[in-house]
């Protein structure tokens, strides 16, 4: 016994955050969400049947096919990214301290900081592992029309007599529009961008007395950062002979406020089937991650001064 | 001596209200109380007079205006003094996605248990709870019995020396109600220091070593209980197989005593609550 009342609780302990992380994967999971995947399964699956024939004939644009598909299940992921991030986030704490099971998780040697990152990185896993699952269904069946369209693109290009040299470029050409690398440093980007939203709704949930309040301004926030780099080009563009120091000071801290979310647009980028740099991800994580950090940090500033 | 377990000095706790002419609202008002390890303390007093703020500001939910919480020496706002400590609050509702063993295997795991001894915990505080037959049930499914009942393991998850229970047996049945008391009797005899607020006074008679009456956030009455409910100018009698003639006789004696008054004789009456056990036990059978 004196053993164990000497035992440090330092924060951070990663056995103890994962406790939390996975306990908080496994209520969302038992909340039935990965239904979720089911309608996605289902969206794929149509645009696999459904669609192909429009676009057989010898006329199509067989790039604008594998876009649409790409297009649909990576605006489903984002969509679905998105909505969970805000929503889960801000119902989880409300709902722990209103069934008291807050209190019993406080009760035990458990550092506040510790249960707030373990709830957040429990979200961030539900999400992770669902993007994971969307993009196996996604990488499946756009592989497979990939192959489908690029057999019937070269049996076409040969009986028109193409050289090998411009059906080579044909068969570049589809299959940049297939499973590429980018594309999966789109899925990524989608990732990235939801942690940072994940985080904005923890915070504001640590000091929202109303789900709703959370839910409504997490979105504004994602609103903002959408926008806030075109609300400063405009800025710029329309301000008499250069901006003022302040106004200047002003934008910079609105910038450190709300992310640029524009910066995660290379999922349109992978659609089009573009080549994205490997530097571009890493920047992107590199700010993902101090926001996470930063928002999180604030969140424990609120949280551990919280009464119960 | 023995050693403090719980030791609440001059504590203080203020709320700030949104209310006109006022500020705030004083929830604890100089509450000074100690327990020594291995107590059963009582502390009784009626809707909002301060017993929940009291505990929670012990496990450091809430912090003191002023003065100051200790749990075995330790400062309550540390997170260090949960070691040692669990907590069933009052009308506890757990993650319901979870089942009775796994609520008990995830509030281990925050203690640091694993593995095999994580393992034995879980089934000995099952049994001790006597909810082996429901370990894979949710406890979405669970009646609110079963629930004080798996909220009662999980505070002893970690075997700590301290419990603090807040309305153990609110809402629970009677049977519910027994097991639970005869629960804290043998966490008593195990040497276990209990801390708990209720409103079934004659509960807290039955189990309490000690006893505190809060009231409007004041400590009005503290001391061992039965020094406290002890009539100190009466004496009791109770006479098994005596015939009308003896207690006549013991009538004229007592008569005959001019300081002396016979006040009441009668056949002692059973509670509500044990002729309720007693058919109950018997239609289990």
């Amino acid at each position: 016994m004196e053993e164990k009342s000497q035992k440090s609780n330092r924060w951070l302990k990663p056995r103890r955050v994962m406790v939390i992380a996975l306990n908080t994967f496994t209520q969302l999971a038992r909340m039935k969400v990965f239904y979720f995947l089911m309608i996605f399964a289902v969206i794929a699956l149509v645009a696999q049947f459904l669609d192909l024939p429009q676009y057989s004939g010898p006329e199509a644009v067989y790039t604008g096919e594998l876009q649409l598909l790409k297009g649909w299940c990576l605006g489903v992921m984002k969509l679905f990214a998105l909505v969970f991030a805000i929503a889960a986030t801000a119902l989880l704490l409300p709902k722990d301290i209103e069934d008291r099971t807050l209190y019993t998780i406080l009760a035990k040697p458990v550092p506040r900081l510790d249960y707030l990152v373990g709830k957040l990185l429990g979200v961030l896993l539900l999400i992770g592992v669902s993007l994971l699952l969307m993009n196996v269904m996604m990488t499946l069946v756009l592989s497979y029309r990939t192959s489908a369209l690029m057999d019937q693109q070269i049996e076409m290009a040969v009986a028109r007599g193409w050289s090998d040299a411009a059906v080579a470029s044909l068969k570049q050409e589809i299959s940049a529009q297939g499973v590429t690398l980018s594309l999966q440093y789109g899925v990524i980007a989608i990732f990235l961008q939801a942690s940072i939203i994940g985080a904005v709704s923890l915070l504001l949930s640590t000091f929202s007395t109303s789900t709703l309040f959370t839910i409504m301004v997490s979105f504004l926030s994602y609103l903002a950062g959408s926008f806030q780099s075109d609300a400063a080009e405009f800025y710029r563009a329309t301000a008499n002979a250069g901006t003022t120091t302040a106004s200047a000071w002003v934008m910079k801290l609105v910038a450190l406020i709300f992310p640029n979310y524009q910066l995660f647009n290379i999922t349109d980028a992978a659609i089009q089937g573009q080549s994205i740099a490997f530097g571009a991800v890493s920047s992107l994580a590199g700010l993902s991650l101090f926001y996470v950090v930063l928002y999180t940090l604030l969140s424990w500033f609120v949280f551990s001064d919280k009464e119960f | 001596m023995s050693e403090l377990a719980v030791d609440i000095q001059h504590l203080v706790k203020d709320f700030r209200v949104v209310r006109k002419g006022a500020t705030s609202f004083r929830a604890v008002d100089d509450v000074s109380l100690q327990i020594r390890a291995g107590e059963v303390y009582g502390l009784i007093g009626p809707n909002g007079s301060g017993k929940s703020t009291t505990m929670k500001a012990l496990l450091g939910l809430v912090a003191p205006t002023s003065g100051t919480c200790a749990i075995f020496g330790k400062d309550s706002m540390k997170v260090d003094s949960r070691n040692d400590v669990g907590f069933l609050p009052e009308n506890p509702y757990f993650y319901k996605h979870l089942t009775g063993a796994e609520t008990l295997r995830f509030y281990g795991k925050l203690c640091d248990l694993r593995g095999k001894m994580l393992e034995r915990r879980v089934d000995e505080l099952l049994e001790l709870v006597d909810l082996q037959d429901a370990r894979h049930r949710r406890l979405g499914g669970y009646s609110k019995g079963m629930l004080q009942r798996i909220g009662l393991a999980q505070a002893m998850v970690q075997d700590p020396r301290l419990l603090i229970l807040d309305e153990p047996t609110a809402g629970v049945d009677p049977i519910g109600s027994r097991q639970i008391r005869d629960l804290i009797l043998r966490l008593r005899d195990a040497g276990k220091t209990v801390f708990l607020c209720s409103h079934l006074l004659e509960q807290v008679q039955e189990v309490c070593d000690q006893v505190g009456i809060i009231f409007q956030g004041k400590m009005v009455k503290e001391g061992r209980l039965e020094e406290l409910i002890a009539v100190e100018h009466q004496t009791e009698l109770i006479l098994e197989n005596a015939d009308a003639v003896l207690v006549a006789q013991i009538r004229q004696l007592v008569d005959a005593d001019p300081a002396a008054q016979w006040v009441r004789s009668g056949k002692p009456r059973t509670t509500l609550e044990r002729l309720f056990l007693e058919h109950t036990q018997k239609e289990k059978i």
